[in-house]
């Protein structure tokens, strides 16, 4: 079930491009929108997007982007990108809450060991790879491939039937397997290392985290975005997380370069330090 | 009149023939729906050329190669030839790779991980294990308007017969060929040519141009060979995170 939700004005810059202004309290039509078909017979979702959402506090909306001019909204307080459990809060075992809460409470000026991990140019992980920046939903034959416009990140999302790979190897977006069911796109994501944050705040994970994601086209500039983290490891239960994205229609609009760690002046300091 | 009798004759009976038995056309290679090859799957060079892309012999961790340099000389002019020694000297501390950065075109070509080429008719995209790299080829698309400078250029490509041609302009002067200093300015210019020579190999060829640094052009080929282990996947090489990887979040022990 996705709540409705204002429109809220995060990712400035992806939001002006997309024309995200206009998608106020858009709600999916009464018909079932049927997208057209790749040749090799896949729902076509191709283009380019924007998330609706942010990646700055999931679990309190009264904090919106880093892409902003930083000022809090009070009335988004307490809003929440998480549907499931009913609080909007993720489920953190009591260890794991105890260890997030000072990381929490300075993350406007964190020590370096607790910055935020996509701060650092590293690859933003399941779910906030889509819910970052601008990205590209690309189908080759038997393939949905997603190129983020962020530190030029990409999944490969084989839609081919084969197999995870073996569990010991961890990666950064995790290994991802798709199928269609209808129009919707299912991925289980699993092989996540234990190294990204859904957000901002500490919102952390163990490298058992698995991700069950459905991409559902509702119209031909939209898609509804869920997401079932599970990872007995951190959290009591699963939790959902539910956004969508909006199509970007310039004509001829292409997603390019954009380096991160080549200009990320504090990357290079780390990555030079003496002993590394 | 009786000359056009025969173009038509023999339209109708290319017609009439599996295109992949079309005369001058490699019945070996596979071929996307649209009748070009089809350049997808993952795909890796097995050359020496990220160590040196000229003839050397072995060293500590330096695998040997015949390089792949047509000529086995790359024509720099004298300033160029100058900062070239000068690059080899600081090599330990300059070349980018040692800081991890994108290592732009063709370096990414011959890095020694794999990569997965995506084909469609319009485009084509190549994904790299190497700091997770990406490039776009749109077809038939003209390159933006300059100045720019990205890591890796902006490549765009055309079939010319069977060859995946690919234009590639707006470097930045950061990149370097390989490990012993070779180097370019913004003002390289790659023209890159992919030709299946069978179903498992595609020849590599790159003439590379920059007026700023060399006297003409000059070029480099190789093989790609396609990976061919069952289940193969590009899996990911974040080369900057080694080392800094938290463990603050791991329960207490």
């Amino acid at each position: 079930m996705i709540r409705c939700r204002p429109f809220l004005p995060v990712l400035a810059l992806g939001s002006l491009l997309a024309g995200a202004a206009v998608d106020a309290q858009q709600e999916a039509p009464a018909v079932p929108y049927t997208p057209p078909r790749t040749p090799d017979g896949q729902p076509d979702i191709q283009g380019i997007y924007n998330p609706v959402g942010t990646f700055y506090n999931i679990e309190d909306l009264e904090y919106q982007s880093l892409y902003q001019q930083f000022k809090p909204n009070p009335a988004m307080r307490g809003r929440s990108l998480i549907i499931d459990p009913p609080d909007g809060k993720i489920p953190f075992q009591p260890w794991a809450a105890e260890k997030r809460k000072p990381i929490y409470e300075l993350h406007l000026d964190p020590p370096p060991d607790w910055v935020d991990p996509n701060a650092q140019c590293w690859p933003q992980g399941v779910p906030r790879h889509v819910n970052n920046r601008e990205f590209e939903i690309f189908q080759p034959p038997g393939h949905v491939v997603i190129f983020n416009l962020a530190h030029h990140t990409y999944r490969v999302i084989p839609v081919d039937g084969s197999p995870h790979i073996p569990g010991n190897i961890k990666l950064w977006v995790g290994d991802s397997r798709g199928r269609w069911e209808g129009n919707t796109l299912v991925v289980d994501v699993t092989n996540n290392n234990d190294q990204t944050w859904f957000d901002v705040m500490a919102s952390f994970h163990s490298d058992e985290l698995r991700v069950t994601e459905h991409f559902t086209p509702v119209s031909r500039d939209r898609i509804e975005y869920r997401a079932v983290m599970t990872d007995p490891k951190v959290y009591t239960r699963p939790w959902t997380f539910a956004i969508h994205f909006n199509r970007n229609k310039e004509p001829g609009v292409e997603v390019w370069e954009e380096a991160c760690v080549e200009a990320n002046r504090k990357n290079i300091d780390l990555l030079e330090r003496p002993g590394r | 009149m009786i000359l056009r009798s025969v173009c038509v004759l023999v339209a109708v009976a290319t017609l009439a023939i599996p295109s992949a038995v079309v005369a001058g056309q490699n019945p070996q290679i596979p071929r996307a729906a649209d009748g070009k090859p089809d350049l997808s799957g993952v795909w890796q060079a097995a050359t020496t050329a990220n160590w040196n892309l000229l003839p050397h012999a072995a060293e500590k961790d330096v695998p040997a190669g015949l390089g792949v340099v047509e000529g086995n000389e790359i024509p720099y002019n004298a300033a160029a030839a100058a900062q070239q020694r000068q690059n080899f000297a600081n090599r330990a501390q300059a070349d980018p790779e040692t800081r991890c950065f994108l290592p732009g075109v063709p370096r990414i070509m011959y890095m020694p991980f794999p990569f997965q080429i995506f084909q469609t008719p319009g485009h084509i995209a190549m994904a790299f294990e190497y700091v997770h790299a990406v490039r776009r080829i749109f077809l038939n698309t003209p390159h933006p308007e300059g100045p720019i400078e990205w890591w890796m250029g902006d490549s765009r490509g055309r079939w010319e017969g069977d060859t995946l041609v690919v234009d590639v302009v707006h470097f930045t002067n950061q990149t370097w060929f390989d490990r012993t200093g070779n180097f370019h300015s913004e003002g390289l210019h790659v023209v890159e040519r992919y030709t299946p020579i069978g179903p498992n190999h595609i020849h590599y060829e790159a003439t590379i141009e920059d007026p700023n640094v060399f006297t003409r052009p000059w070029k480099i080929s190789f093989p790609l060979y396609r990976r061919l282990e069952k289940g193969i996947r590009v899996l990911d090489y974040e080369c900057y995170a080694f080392g800094l990887e938290r463990t603050w979040y791991k329960p207490t022990e």
